[in-house]
């Protein structure tokens, strides 16, 4: 049966995301910002509530929740600021693939790791992109492989301790690796970012002839393959409703704003130029939230176009939000251009989200060959 | 729980109607828009199968009886069949969807502020055993469009009813319609609170049907100009009865009964503009497929439209449902019709001219799409312009604020 309406276990939940987001995330974000890291007091109190483990399997200590229930934390959560959600430690998009393989022995080490509370963190390095590989070379040498050269830009890598590797080898065989700061040597190179997501710990990973035994390698070929692409589609998902999430505040801050602003002796709202920016806003926003449930809903019931659905979802959510959060700057005027008010940041955040995160145009002519490669009826 | 799955007695309305649209209305509807009407045989052989056009809500020709029945047993979901079975139509033909028998936009307000005697009278006369019949809604005049407080038709109290004066144009079904619920002023001064809705049968002395619009496109559905020379209207024919208006004091009244249709309408307007727009990116998908080469410029640019294509019309058909879902669960829906109506009517004719750019200028001729473009276009102007949906969106968004925008 079609409907809108959330479980009451949800809206628990999401209630609870939405007012720590508002009185405490919210207010942090700016600091977090200029420290370019999430104070640690604020991510023990996430931590405590539950917040870093809704996608870890319950057999790790997580919640193990459906997608269609984590959407709606997320985006609670990033409604109080995007930069800070996205610089929370952990295992952070990792956590989607631990999901996949949970019993993994390679994993082990990580597993216990994370029993006394604080989990280190993990960042997920994809050194391919749709066969294309991105600055690391990767050899099979004597039953193992040899790591060379620089990423690009991966989200938590400054602060990693373990990674999480999608890659290819020379012969062009899928790999994916999980290597433990501990026992080998890479560098985290921080540029100089000046855009947005500050405090998400951006940075290239360096590797300079880094020796990869079997042991470190989770999966290879078509497993490999496999298991990237399922933890992708969940990824992208997660993704689209933090920024979901970045919009909601964006749409809330400029009604409010454009309510008590006047100008010519009137409330700004009172301007159709003004009025129906923001119900275009609004739209926007309420399209993007139902695509992301949809998707969501799709991935938790492994309908077969739940992948490709992930793809074009991403790249209108990515749309959406850079429209949505530079119409916020334009309804504040000058006034959300300055760092007084919180909108030039989010319109910040929103662009290095949208750069980090898949390539909006790419990932549309991604989902439109597959339409035209085979018969996927849009009809419901 | 958050679902998107229909079901199974949606699924069963879907698929009926769809077969419907399909089998029925597509094969009439190259001739019909040429014709400029709809086929007066065929609108007999639909009526006697029992299907109609009911915007109160679907019943895809069960039994009024049988429904009542379910309905006590489940949760009430009148409005989500009525836009799974829109979106339908709307995919077959909207001109000819607009066309089928029964009390069409006219329904609504004789449901939601008829007196039981009104409703009885009114709404029984559609019936599969009688001659195909109509409803009607008439709202705009020359001068009062989307600015529904501006209606200048007159409605003089007289000894046992009132005398309209006036003219509606851009009227639905207008001359077919065995009634047409009139909106009316008693008092222009009075602005909404002088609103009156009443019930005009045909044949009624004093009223007529002067001219039928000739339009860009839905030409098989009849648009009707309507004129009121001291037309006589019993008591009985008011919307509600006197006692409705009374009882609602200060309060606006007409405009009320005009404004609260909407709420309904627009939903079910918005899940046809998706139906085109559905139709427009099936017929392109197959056509893209045998006619483009696999590779090259055309193709990547064709992969970037369909895709586009589809999350519009995804998108505009989930925000569609949830406006219709509200109105079951008996929630304000307002803001979600406004919002659905406006983003439907924007992408199916976006849709529609991304889609002919693909077919070029071979789109001309004899392709469904330039028709379903034409017929697109007035999905994002009646049942409230785009501007109208906008406005009423800020509103809601405002509302909270203590701003009246």
């Amino acid at each position: 049966m079609i409907s809108f309406q959330p479980t009451e276990e949800e809206r628990a939940f999401v209630d609870l995301a939405k007012d720590f987001a508002e009185e405490r995330i919210r207010p942090m974000a700016r600091e977090c910002e200029e420290k370019r890291q999430v104070s640690p007091e604020l991510v023990e109190k996430i931590n405590e509530l539950g917040f870093l483990a809704l996608e870890l399997p319950e057999s790790w200590g997580g919640l193990e929740m459906p997608l269609i229930s984590q959407v709606q934390i997320l985006e609670a959560l990033s409604f109080g600021d995007l930069g800070v959600v996205q610089g929370l430690p952990g295992a952070g998009e990792a956590a989607s693939l631990i999901r996949l393989i949970p019993e993994h022995s390679v994993l082990n080490v990580y597993r216990e790791a994370g029993r006394e509370g604080s989990r280190p963190t993990v960042a997920f390095l994809h050194a391919v992109d749709n066969g294309t590989p991105q600055g690391l070379k990767v050899e099979a040498e004597g039953g193992g492989y040899v790591l060379n050269g620089t990423s690009q830009p991966v989200r938590l890598a400054a602060f990693a301790d373990y990674l999480a590797v999608s890659a290819e080898d020379s012969r062009g065989e899928p790999l994916l690796l999980w290597l433990d700061k501990a026992d080998g040597r890479w560098h985290a190179e921080e540029g100089d970012y000046r855009l947005g997501l500050l405090a998400s710990g951006c940075a290239r990973i360096r590797f300079d002839n880094e020796r990869v035994s079997q042991n470190q390698v989770l999966a290879k070929g078509d497993e490999a393959q496999g298991m990237l692409s399922k933890a992708l589609s969940r990824i992208r998902v997660l993704e689209a409703a933090k920024e979901v999430g970045l919009m909601e505040a964006a749409l809330s801050y400029t009604t409010g704003y454009t309510a008590q602003r006047k100008a010519f002796g009137q409330e700004i709202a009172k301007f159709q130029g003004v009025s129906f920016a923001l119900a275009d806003m609004a739209i926007e926003t309420q399209a993007a939230r139902h695509l992301v449930w949809r998707s969501a809903t799709k991935t938790d019931r492994g309908e077969s176009d739940a992948r490709d659905s992930s793809f074009s979802l991403l790249s209108r959510v990515h749309r959406s939000l850079r429209f949505v959060t530079d119409s916020a700057v334009q309804l504040l005027g000058g006034h959300g251009y300055v760092q007084e008010f919180p909108v030039e940041k989010w319109m910040r955040d929103a662009q290095a989200q949208t750069v980090l995160y898949g390539r909006e145009g790419d990932l549309l002519v991604r989902c439109g060959e597959q339409l035209l490669n085979e018969r996927i009826p849009t009809e419901v | 729980m958050i679902s998107f799955e229909m079901s199974s007695h949606q699924q069963q309305v879907k698929d009926v109607v769809h077969w419907f649209a399909e089998n029925e209305m597509r094969p009439i509807s190259m001739e019909a828009d040429k014709m400029g009407r709809v086929p007066d045989d065929w609108l007999e052989k639909i009526n006697q199968l029992g299907i109609q056009l009911s915007t109160s809500s679907f019943d895809g020709g069960e039994q009024k009886s049988e429904k009542k029945e379910k309905k006590r047993k489940s949760e009430r979901q009148g409005n989500r069949l009525a836009v799974i079975a829109s979106e339908e139509l709307g995919w077959g033909d909207p001109a000819i969807a607009l066309t089928l028998p029964g009390p069409g936009l006219g329904g609504p307000p004789v449901q939601s502020s008829g007196t039981p005697e009104q409703k009885e009278r009114f709404l029984s006369i559609f019936s599969k055993d009688e001659p195909p019949r109509w409803g009607a809604y008439a709202l705009t005049e020359p001068d009062a469009g989307s600015d529904v407080s501006g209606i200048r038709t007159t409605a003089k109290k007289v000894e046992g009813g009132y005398v309209l004066n006036g003219q509606k144009i851009f009227i639905t079904n207008g001359a077919r319609a065995s009634w047409v619920v009139v909106f009316a002023t008693v008092d222009r001064s009075l602005g909404r609170a002088g609103h009156r809705a009443f019930v005009v049968e045909k044949g009624t002395p004093g009223f007529r049907c002067t001219r039928l619009a000739r339009k860009m496109g839905i030409r098989a559905s009849e648009t009707a100009e309507l004129l009121f020379e001291d037309c006589f209207v019993p008591e009985e024919n008011l919307l509600g009865g006197e006692a409705y208006y009374e009882s609602r004091g200060s309060g606006p009244s007409g405009f009320q009964v005009a404004m609260k249709t909407f709420d309904n309408t627009r939903p079910i307007v918005a899940s046809m503009a998706i139906g085109i727009a559905r139709a427009a990116y099936e017929y392109t998908l197959d056509w893209v497929r045998r006619e483009y080469p696999r590779h090259g410029r055309f193709y990547h640019r064709a992969s970037e439209v369909l895709a586009n294509a589809e999350l519009d019309i995804e998108a505009a058909r989930l925000l569609t449902w949830e406006a219709a879902w509200k109105a079951d669960i008996g929630q304000p829906n307002a803001k979600e019709a406004a919002m659905c109506k406006a983003y439907s009517g924007k992408i199916a004719l976006d849709v529609c001219a991304k889609c002919l750019e693909l077919l070029g200028p071979a789109g001309l001729e004899n392709h469904i799409l330039e028709k379903l473009y034409r017929d697109a276009k007035i999905f994002d102007i009646f049942e409230g312009t785009n501007q109208i949906q906008h406005l009423v969106t800020a509103r809601q968004l405002y509302e909270p604020h203590g701003v009246r925008v």
